[in-house]
């Protein structure tokens, strides 16, 4: 077991639905992690497929909050957007975008390969300095509410799972392999350098 | 500390409240360094992670703050770097490269440290340990490029940073994943900065002062600009060829493509390496990857070489790329929009700088001084690595010394130790002695434990490390015995850290890290040697360092084995060489046992045939030894031995193969009996059979032991190694004409065998008909003495050497019957000594062939002139046991009557002739000598073998003793006549009493009477008495057929009659009165018998007496006178004949010695006979010409009959008109005659010498 604890990153899209789940259940069980979006804006879903809510990174989920209630609360409500908000705003201010975070990271794990593809493409632009690696792993999960419980519990266990082994590097892709038959999905990995 | 408690509580509240209070209190009362000692008194006692802050804060305080501290406190961060946390370890890493990056001088003194944490047992810390080496491997050569003198210590780092930097190229091999992958970034840092940058090369903005290659100047006194490029150019071989391992894991591939994509971009010059890579990567997945992680993979391969399209210097390897890309997915557009725009200039060769460098030829890197080359490394040199090692070997001591530490025994050993206490306080000691804080508590006092169990431990002492010596394979051994415990703490020079520990019991506060300069410079002295050795290294120990050994060197010498090994004579070499080989060669059973004698056998075979001489000698002497159960060995060897030699064509010798086959086949041969077939087994499969092992084969087959297995070998040898064939088939032949018969025998026998096989055919036959041929040589030549006998060329041909060539060709001759013509013709030309050897020998073959044998008739048909006497020998031998053939009788015959009339070619066949023939020839016949008439009897009558009844003769014994009667004497003289029907008479058992009966009517029945008549009837009767009356009958009708009138016939009637008195009376009264008076002529004394015989009848019989009979039986003298003139000149010849034998019996025995009395004469005969017909002039010649002139001819009738001939010549030849013969024929039929005595009656010979009845 790694004397320190893992630094944890989950990254979705939008850093709100997917990632925040994770964030929520992982800061729970205890690990250190933080969670970030690649978009280039916050997006929600809107009264329309083609008329999504768009915010920028600045804007804190209280104030998306506030204004998704003020457009319509209910359909908000019903759609469960508030409350997501709700429990994003208390876990922390504002959604976070991964490109503009250089702080380092042990383990980064993805929601969707376009998410994953960017986190590689940003983290290999990046100029190296230390060659400190970090791990990417993308875990398929489909942008909606119950998807993202599960998808959380499985990138919770699969942290906690790796948190426990005695040597990371060593032995994740065996882990990995085993997980990927457990829970029947492939996951990509890789590794990147600071 | 004013501020710290002591307590354990204060610490353990909160660490980061502690350092506020600390700081707040610091800007008042405490400067940084005072403040510093304070942290690191309690990091000693902390748990982990408040000494990491604590630490992070010392590190930050002095690094950063005041890096003026840097220097006195180094000592005491780094000796957590054998803290029991690997994060506190790790941190000492970070330290190190914090404080290195500050001070570069500082590189002297941490690199070592580095070194040793390289090499932790946690792939943690190493991995951190790699990170730092990356960034201070940059560091260390930026600043000896900077050093305008580079000072020994200098060197010696560098040395050491090359060194490390080798140790982490080598864990690119290693078992864990994350080391690899850590070393695959060092390999990618290390190939930029030992490569030049060049104008298109893209340096991140960060590294931009970064050293490269460019920046190494050429005249550096230490670094070498064409090493350093070279290692760069290794390590990118490295790194390339550890792309392509087949079972790369993921994330080691995702690495090295990363990496590939860095250098390509950052160093063009390597792009055409890195694009083949991937080409070749993309082409060749590593088949170990799960489905998932090849998504990984190639989703990376695109990443990266979209990275390196991106790169303008891609352009001659975008049409490549782009088809990476496409086979990857990526659409043809996006290609185009990542692909740069084609610059117009004309890009520079790209390598040049490169190459440049490479031109240039320099010294290598590693100039010593002599001086250390010279020293030899010291035991103690593994030190560092074995560090992490010993670690749990010091918790473990420290867990049995912490019971032990109660106040008494601390109090103990500080009085022990005091006695080694320096005079004067070292200045260095003082100037870092903080006292201690929290002496007595539990802490403090594991702290202790643990200190002095690593000094136990480096010291080589203690329970822990006895524990782990078994596994521990390196440490320990060196450490000094019997030291006491004080004595280890202070006085071992070369540990690790050095601690004042005595001071504790002093009751004074002591430095964590108080130094020990004046006492270890002491102990230094006294030490054992390890002690001046240990000055050496690179010393992984700061603390005492500087103080303690101001002046001394402080280069250490990286270890390297060529120094401290001395190279062997070549005595001891090949020494060791050969001991080592006799191991293994001995090792056989312990091999066995684990099942890898297959192993063994192919090492041996392997060295022992890089090696010349004693060893192959000895292998070759152990596997046979044993070799039944070595035979796997030593077919190894021969094989290997081959392969030697093919490996050398064309100039290769097969001189070692050679000797080994030969050692091995000889070797088996002096082994008693075997017979599991390995002899075979060799030979056969052996690659090749030289000349000389051929020549041990043939000793084989020369072995009457082991002849049979010899030969089979070669059997086999010749028909499944058909290349060679008739070199081995050679050996064979060869053979056949061995003296031993064993191995003649046996040699014939297996050519016979081989000669069924059409390709051989040829080349057996021609051997066996060249060698035939050298009969017509006068003398044998030398090849049938072999080699070594080459002086006896001139002797004369014996019987031996004449066999010794025909044994093939004789045994052939059954096989093929074509091969007799041949040798009718070397017969012709031949000697006569070997003709008569050859006669002697064909016996058998002929015999197989048979009568029937087309080849054996024609050459009956043709017979050469000269070769008669094989003809007739041949005719004899297939009749001799059974009927001759119609078509054999018919080609005699015609033979005899159209070519050469010799009656004697007859006598074969003579039973397949017809009667009118065989009594057409028997005047000739019975002239022969006697033997051979002996034999045309015994022939005639059935009586030669056992198996008579075969013989199915033309003429019953009855009409052979006619025809004799019937002979007209003209053609034949009586005597012969005579001598013939002896013969006849002599077969009792043929001629009975009723065959002689008949005889005897026939005969009597004739007109004229034969001449014999009465001869045969007088020997009938003396043969058979009781034939007596039916003589007298006969008797009787001979005086009707006037027997008078043949006076022989008559002659013989009156002594019949005379013989058979008184029963002849009767047939005397027969006669006419003149006849009686004739007989009583002749017999004067018969009269007076029978005239009382008459007297003796009854007055009626009486009369019938004519008177003129009476008259004679009483006639007076007067008469008598009358008859017996005119018979008397005519009885004179036949008296000659056979005196009567008065015994059946005597004449039995009698008969040899009858019949040799007449062999030498007729020989004489027949001989006197050609001489008169070929040399006249020599007719009444002395017989010693007669015997010197023929020579060439006959000088067969030398020995025992010369003497016979000069003897008799003197008696004239009787009749030689009557010989047929021609003169060329005459002789050899002497031969055949004596040829077949020892088949005759011996008697005949044993009797020679009896007296002659004549």
């Amino acid at each position: 077991m790694p004397s320190h604890p893992l630094r944890v990153a989950v990254v979705c899209s939008s850093n709100q639905n997917r990632s925040m789940e994770a964030h929520n259940i992982l800061s729970k069980r205890g690990f250190e992690v933080r969670s970030f979006g690649t978009g280039t804006h916050v997006k929600l879903p809107g009264p329309a497929p083609d008329k999504p809510n768009v915010y920028d990174f600045k804007t804190t989920y209280e104030q998306m909050y506030n204004d998704l209630v003020r457009k319509d609360k209910e359909l908000y409500t019903q759609n469960g957007i508030l409350h997501m908000l709700d429990r994003n705003k208390r876990i922390k201010i504002r959604p976070e975008r991964f490109q503009s975070c250089k702080d380092q990271f042990d383990l980064v794990i993805t929601c969707e390969e376009r998410v994953y593809d960017q986190v590689l493409e940003d983290l290999n632009s990046r100029e190296q300095e230390t060659f400190q690696p970090v791990h990417v792993i993308n875990v398929d999960i489909q942008d909606n509410h119950e998807e993202a419980t599960l998808g959380a519990f499985l990138i919770c266990e699969l942290c906690q799972c790796i948190q426990h082994t005695e040597d990371m590097e060593n032995e994740m892709d065996e882990l990995l392999q085993e997980f990927e038959e457990k829970s029947s999905r492939p996951f990509l990995h890789t590794v990147c350098f600071y | 500390m004013a501020s710290g408690s002591g307590d354990a509580t204060g610490v353990r509240t909160s660490v980061a409240s502690q350092f506020f209070t600390g700081k707040e209190d610091g800007a008042i009362d405490m400067t940084t360094s005072e403040k510093v000692v304070d942290l690191l008194n309690q990091a000693a006692l902390i748990s982990t992670e408040n000494k990491l802050t604590v630490l992070k804060q010392v590190q930050e305080l002095i690094i950063n703050k005041d890096p003026s501290l840097l220097d006195n406190f180094l000592d005491e961060i780094i000796a957590f770097q054998t803290d029991k946390s690997i994060e506190v370890r790790k941190f000492v890493i970070g330290f190190i490269e914090e404080a290195c990056k500050r001070d570069n001088e500082l590189l002297l003194k941490l690199i070592a440290n580095l070194n040793m944490l390289q090499k932790d047992e946690s792939v943690n810390v190493v991995k951190k340990a790699i990170l730092t080496l990356t960034q201070l491997y940059k560091v260390a050569l930026q600043w000896l490029v900077r050093s305008k003198v580079v000072s020994d210590m200098q060197e010696a780092c560098w040395d050491m940073v090359t060194q490390m930097k080798e140790d982490v190229l080598a864990l690119l091999d290693s078992d864990n994943d994350g080391v690899r992958t850590h070393a695959i970034k060092f390999t990618e840092s290390l190939i930029i900065t030992l490569s030049p940058r060049t104008p298109e090369s893209e340096t991140p903005r960060r590294q931009e002062s970064d050293i490269s290659l460019d920046k190494i100047p050429r005249d550096h006194p230490y670094i070498r600009y064409d090493t350093l490029c070279e290692e760069g150019k290794s390590a990118l071989e490295q790194l390339l060829k550890f792309m392509v391992h087949p079972a790369i894991s993921s994330i080691n591939l995702t690495t090295a493509l990363g990496s590939l994509a860095t250098l390509a971009r950052q160093r063009p010059m390597f792009m055409s390496e890195v694009v083949q890579a991937y080409e070749t990567l993309h082409a060749n997945l590593p088949p170990t990857l799960a489905k998932s992680q090849v998504s990984s993979v190639r989703k990376n391969l695109k990443l990266h070489l979209v990275s390196v399209l991106r790169h303008p210097c891609s352009l001659e390897y975008q049409g490549q790329i782009s088809t990476l890309l496409l086979d990857l997915g990526m659409a043809q557009n996006e290609i185009a929009r990542c692909t740069p725009a084609p610059r117009d200039q004309r890009k520079r060769p790209r390598h040049e700088p490169y190459t440049e460098g490479k031109k240039i030829k320099m010294e290598p890197a590693l100039v010593e001084d002599d001086e250390d080359k010279e020293e030899p490394a010291p035991p103690l040199v593994p030190k560092p690595s074995s560090v992490p090692g010993t670690q749990s070997a010091i918790d473990l001591t420290a867990e049995f010394l912490l019971p032990l530490l109660s106040p008494e025994n601390v109090a103990n050993l500080v009085l022990i130790s005091m006695v080694y206490l320096p005079d004067a306080m070292p200045a260095s000691f003082q100037a870092t002695y903080t006292p201690v804080e929290s002496a007595g508590t539990d802490a403090q006092i594991k702290h202790l434990a643990r200190l002095m169990a690593t000094q136990m431990t480096a010291a080589g002492i203690g329970p822990g490390l006895e524990q782990c010596k078994a596994r521990e394979e390196d440490s320990g051994k060196e450490g000094a015995e019997g030291e006491g415990v004080a004595e280890a703490l202070s006085g071992s020079k070369d540990l690790l850290i050095r601690r004042k520990v005595s001071a504790v019991s002093m009751g004074q506060a002591i430095s964590v890290l108080g130094a020990y300069g004046g006492k270890s410079q002491s102990e230094e002295m006294e030490d054992s040697p390890q002690v001046a050795t240990a000055k050496r290294l690179p010393e992984p120990i700061l603390p005492s360092a500087q103080t303690k050994v101001p002046g001394a060197s402080g280069r250490k010498k990286v270890f390297r084995l060529a120094d401290v090994i001395q190279p062997l004579t070549e005595a001891q070499v090949e020494k060791l060489a050969n001991m080592a080989v006799k191991r293994i060669l001995h090792s056989e059973k312990a091999v066995a046992r684990s099942g890898m004698s297959h192993v063994r056998v192919k090492l041996l075979s392997r060295l022992v045939t890089q090696f010349e001489g004693v060893m192959k000698d000895e292998v070759l002497d152990f596997i046979l030894e044993d070799i039944r159960t070595r035979s796997d060995l030593a077919f190894s060897l021969l094989y290997q031995e081959y392969n030697a030699y093919l490996s050398q064509l064309p100039n290769g010798s097969l001189e070692t193969y050679d000797h080994c086959l030969i050692t091995l086949l000889s070797g088996l041969q002096e082994k008693p009996e075997q017979r599991d077939g390995l002899f075979t087994k060799l030979v056969l499969e052996a690659p090749l059979i030289t000349e000389s092992a051929l020549e041990v084969i043939r000793r084989y087959c020369e072995d009457e032991s082991r002849v049979y297995l010899g030969m089979t070998t070669l059997k086999e040898l010749i028909v499944k190694r058909p290349s060679r064939q008739f070199q081995y088939l050679h050996v064979l032949l060869d053979l056949s004409s061995h003296d031993k018969d064993k191995v003649r025998s046996n040699a014939l026998t297996f050519i016979k065998r081989m000669y069924e096989r059409d390709q051989l055919r040829d080349y057996i036959e021609k051997f066996a008909l060249n060698y035939m041929q050298l009969l017509v040589h006068p003398n044998p030549p030398s090849l049938l003495f072999g080699a070594d006998k080459d002086t006896e060329v001139a002797s004369p041909w014996t019987e031996e050497t004449v066999r010794q060539c025909l044994y093939l060709y004789l045994s052939l001759l059954p096989l093929n019957h074509r091969l007799v013509h041949e040798l009718a013709s070397v017969y012709t030309e031949a000697i006569a000594d070997i003709k008569r050897t050859v006669l002697r020998v064909i016996e058998q073959p002929i015999r197989g062939m048979g009568m029937s044998s087309p080849d054996l008739l024609l050459l009956v048909e043709n017979c050469p002139k000269g070769a008669e006497t094989l003809v007739t020998r041949c005719l004899h031998i297939l009749t001799d046991k059974v009927p001759p053939s119609p078509e054999l009788v018919e080609r005699v015959r015609d033979l005899y009557h159209k070519r050469v009339p010799d009656v004697r070619f007859l006598i074969p066949v003579i039973n397949g002739l017809e009667k009118k023939e065989v009594i057409q020839a028997l005047p000739k016949l019975i002239k022969l000598n006697p033997i051979v008439v002996k034999e045309v009897f015994n022939r005639l009558l059935g009586t030669q073998h056992s198996e008579g009844s075969s013989s199915m003769s033309p003429l019953t014994p009855g009409e052979l003793l006619i025809a004799l009667h019937n002979i007209d004497s003209t053609k034949c003289d009586m005597k012969s006549i005579i001598k013939a029907t002896n013969l006849c008479f002599g077969e009792k058992n043929v001629y009975t009493s009723e065959v002689l009966a008949v005889v005897m009517q026939q005969l009597m029945e004739q007109s004229p009477l034969p001449m014999l008549l009465m001869r045969t009837v007088i020997q009938s009767l003396t043969m058979y008495p009781r034939l007596g009356g039916f003589v007298m009958n006969i008797l009787s009708r001979l005086i009707t057929k006037q027997v008078w009138k043949y006076p022989k016939v008559w002659e013989g009637f009156v002594k019949c009659c005379q013989r058979t008195k008184p029963q002849s009376f009767t047939v005397l009264l027969q006669l006419p009165p003149p006849q009686l008076t004739s007989v009583f002529e002749r017999c004067p004394e018969m009269r007076e018998p029978l005239l009382q015989h008459v007297h003796s009848f009854t007055p009626h019989q009486q009369a019938h007496i004519p008177s003129s009979v009476m008259a004679v039986l009483e006639a007076n003298v007067k008469q008598e006178p009358e008859a017996t003139e005119p018979a008397d000149p005519e009885m004179e010849a036949p008296r000659l004949a056979p005196v009567p034998v008065p015994a059946p019996a005597a004449v039995l025995e009698a008969a040899p010695a009858l019949q040799k009395a007449p062999e030498t004469h007729l020989q004489i005969q027949q001989y006197a006979a050609e001489e008169e017909e070929e040399e006249e002039p020599m007719e009444e010649g002395a017989p010693v010409p007669t015997i010197q002139e023929p020579p060439a001819e006959l000088p067969l009738v030398t020995q025992g009959e010369q003497l016979q001939v000069e003897e008799s010549s003197a008696p004239s030849p009787v009749e030689k008109a009557e010989e047929p013969m021609e003169e060329g024929v005459a002789e050899p039929s002497d031969v055949a005659d004596e040829s077949k005595e020892p088949m005759e009656d011996s008697n005949t010979e044993a009797e020679t010498d009896a007296g002659d009845p004549e």
